[in-house]
């Protein structure tokens, strides 16, 4: 089984890093590239939310990031330690709205549950923890 | 990601390489309005060619979003074609291949945009 671990401030310029850390794990892991890329797009998009949404003025989240590989299913784990906060609780955003009429936000979380197998949340230890996982069959 | 535009005839094709994520959309976003805003004169269709688009995330979505509502409102036909697997099913997920035309190839999205006019 290969784990890796990672924590970075939240703060947009550490999606490289986050990405590196993604790759790196692929790596180590020998898995085939076609999933990584939905792991890299849910990291961005609970990482950029954090970013956005969880950081107050003078003060920077500390994100902390972990991918598993089990004996089917690679699961991503993503902590922060930010004010208590679901994205599983935003209302999914209406996607069969014409052009004119579509947000522009709330995607991010929306995609994270339409490419992953689960997704659940939980406050633990003052922490948000996302966890997500995602089979490597299929 | 690094960005190449060419003009055929009154349609302008922008084909991004690379990945679109919140670091690359605000830039492919602005280069979006300047090819809409023209040097003068505003291109007919802009056709977006997906050929080397790696990876797209909800940033890289807003910033279609944007531009195609932009191209609405000026009257500009906007596109997309070519997409690589992953980046359509992006599109297909969030509901934007329903209001954001996709077509196949650059050849079939270039005789759309000329459809129409003579």
């Amino acid at each position: 089984m290969t784990a890796r671990r990672t924590a970075v401030p939240a703060d947009a310029a550490q999606l490289t890093v986050l990405n590196q850390f993604v790759r790196e794990f692929w790596a180590a892991a020998a898995l085939s590239p076609s999933k990584m890329q939905t792991f890299e797009l849910a990291l961005e998009e609970i990482f950029m939310n954090v970013v956005m949404h969880g950081s107050q003025p003078g003060i920077t989240l500390r994100v902390e990031v972990s991918l598993n590989l089990g004996t089917d299913a690679v699961t991503m784990t993503v902590e922060d330690d930010g004010p208590q906060f679901d994205p599983l609780s935003l209302a999914p955003p209406d996607v069969t709205g014409s052009l004119a009429d579509r947000r522009v936000g709330g995607l991010g979380v929306f995609l994270v549950r339409k490419i992953m197998d689960t997704v659940s949340y939980a406050r633990v230890a003052g922490r948000n923890r996302l966890r997500m996982s995602k089979r490597l069959d299929g | 990601m690094n960005l190449r535009i060419e003009e055929i005839g009154d349609v302008s094709c922008v084909a991004p390489v690379g990945r679109l994520d919140f670091d690359a959309a605000p830039g492919f976003q602005e280069a979006l309005e300047r090819v809409m805003s023209g040097a003068g004169k505003s291109p007919a269709a802009v056709i977006i060619d997906g050929t080397g688009l790696e990876y797209v995330s909800s940033a890289g979505l807003r910033a279609f979003l944007l531009a195609a509502r932009a191209a609405q409102r000026s009257g500009i036909s906007f596109a997309l074609c070519a997409l690589q697997p992953a980046v359509r099913e992006v599109f297909e997920l969030s509901g934007f291949s329903r209001i954001i035309s996709v077509h196949p190839d650059r050849a079939s999205a270039l005789a759309q945009a000329q459809q129409g006019r003579v």
